[in-house]
């Protein structure tokens, strides 16, 4: 049982975000790719707030995040991208797919652990 | 010289006449090239150099280094190592290849004399120069990579050398990551390349006490994640969202890696963009510099004149900062 699912095939980025999570006294679980993120998702669903990278291997975080709402039927789980993108048109198309908000790396944990307490739970 | 945007090159000096070492020093400053002479003439000794050099825009050789036309006999030994390498030929009265044999003219670049280095010049600017990097391409590229590293390695600083052109076509070190760059006035790949111990040795440097033992996978996730950073922020920045990038070539070519000779080749032989970072612990100012070497090939496509910075940039919002839909 986790609050918040991190998805990123970046293992430095993946533990430097978990472990600042768990610092904050939030459950934490991790993924590498946007279908591993699916199954874990599909295996807890106590999961509140899905922090995933865009670019990855295998499915790519906006593709995870489409069928979040789209195969799962999960239209309560947060999602917020973590990535280097920040095109306009990448935006857009996770706002179609119910993303609820969007970071450019790096990862600056201090600058939203609030709100993300208050997305987890 | 240590102007952070002037693109400079490397180039190895084989030039025993002590007689023009003054001029030829002069020259190469006001040619932006940065001369290394070897101690030892001998074509040991310069074969020692150019497989510890890895970063050379060309040689500059005197058709008599080391003895009477014994620097033709270095010509072909170092042409047969490193083709890519334009080999320069002093000559004493002839400022071009006549009257050579055509095998000793075809492991040559070009010819000059001391007394028309005017015209060895536009030799250079035709060659080692042939390629014009932005000065605010290059600046630009600078910051948002000191930034990535500065970011992943928090416990270190992060110095950037002054950029030079280099031709050579040799990996450095023992790990390196290469992503594709496309857009419509660029495309081609950017390597970051360095050493694996003394890069873990700068990760362990920086892990909690109690952290898991790092292993090279560590390495290759941290110089992964750089390289994402820095493709990021590249995109961010000089990809324009709203170029046309549906009438792009889809053109590849092979990209060949001898792992024997350390050797990498794109299939062009333009000067490719390089920068070297050094990685210094904070609390140990006095250690080895890591280095990491930044390599930009655009081997696929390159219209400078087309380049921009993208007009949105001061508007998007900083980097780690939450964007709420």
């Amino acid at each position: 049982m986790a609050q918040i699912l991190v998805v990123d095939d970046s293992s430095t980025v993946r533990n430097e975000v978990c472990d600042f999570l768990k610092a904050n006294g939030l459950t934490v679980t991790a993924a590498v790719d946007g279908k591993d993120g699916l199954d874990k998702l599909r295996a807890d669903p106590a999961i509140k707030l899905v922090v995933s990278d865009v670019n990855m291997p295998n499915m790519d975080g906006l593709t995870m995040a489409e069928k979040i709402r789209g195969e799962l039927r999960n239209t309560t789980v947060n999602i917020i991208m973590l990535t280097t993108e920040n095109s306009p048109s990448m935006k857009e198309r996770g706002k179609a797919a119910g993303i609820k908000g969007w970071i450019v790396k790096p990862f600056s944990g201090a600058a939203v652990i609030a709100t993300f307490k208050k997305l987890a739970v | 010289m240590t102007d952070a945007t002037l693109v400079m090159s490397k180039v190895l000096v084989l030039d025993d006449a002590s007689e023009h070492f003054t001029q030829i020093k002069q020259f190469c400053e006001d040619c932006c090239l940065q001369g290394i002479k070897p101690n030892l003439g001998s074509q040991g000794g310069v074969m020692a150099i150019l497989r510890s050099n890895v970063d050379l825009g060309g040689i500059l050789l005197y058709e008599n280094y080391g003895g009477q036309a014994m620097g033709l006999t270095l010509a072909h030994a170092i042409h047969a190592a490193r083709p890519e390498l334009p080999i320069f030929l002093r000559r004493d009265t002839e400022a071009s290849l006549a009257g050579l044999a055509s095998t000793d003219a075809n492991a040559l670049c070009a010819a000059y004399t001391m007394s028309d280095l005017e015209s060895f010049k536009a030799v250079l600017e035709s060659s080692i120069f042939s390629r014009v990097y932005p000065t605010d391409l290059v600046r630009g590229i600078t910051e948002m990579t000191l930034s990535s590293l500065q970011t992943l390695f928090k416990t270190c600083t992060a110095k950037v050398e002054a950029p030079y052109l280099v031709k050579d076509q040799i990996i450095y070190g023992e790990v390196f990551s290469m992503i594709t760059i496309e857009s419509n006035w660029c495309r081609g790949y950017m390597m970051l390349q360095t050493e694996e111990e003394g890069m873990l040795n700068l990760l362990r440097h920086g892990a909690a006490a109690d952290a898991e033992p790092l292993t090279f996978r560590d390495l290759n996730s941290v110089l992964g994640e750089a390289t994402n950073l820095v493709w990021g922020s590249f995109k961010n920045r000089y990809v324009g969202y709203r170029d046309d990038m549906t009438g792009l070539t889809q053109t590849q070519v092979p990209i060949i890696i001898n792992h024997q000779r350390r050797y990498i080749s794109f299939g062009s032989v333009d000067p490719q963009l390089c920068l070297k970072y050094s990685l210094i612990p904070l609390d140990d100012p006095q250690a080895v510099p890591v280095s990491v070497f930044q390599r930009f090939v655009f081997n696929l496509s390159w219209s400078p004149d087309q380049f921009s910075e993208n007009p949105s940039v001061e508007a998007l919002v900083d980097s780690g900062e939450l964007e709420m839909f």
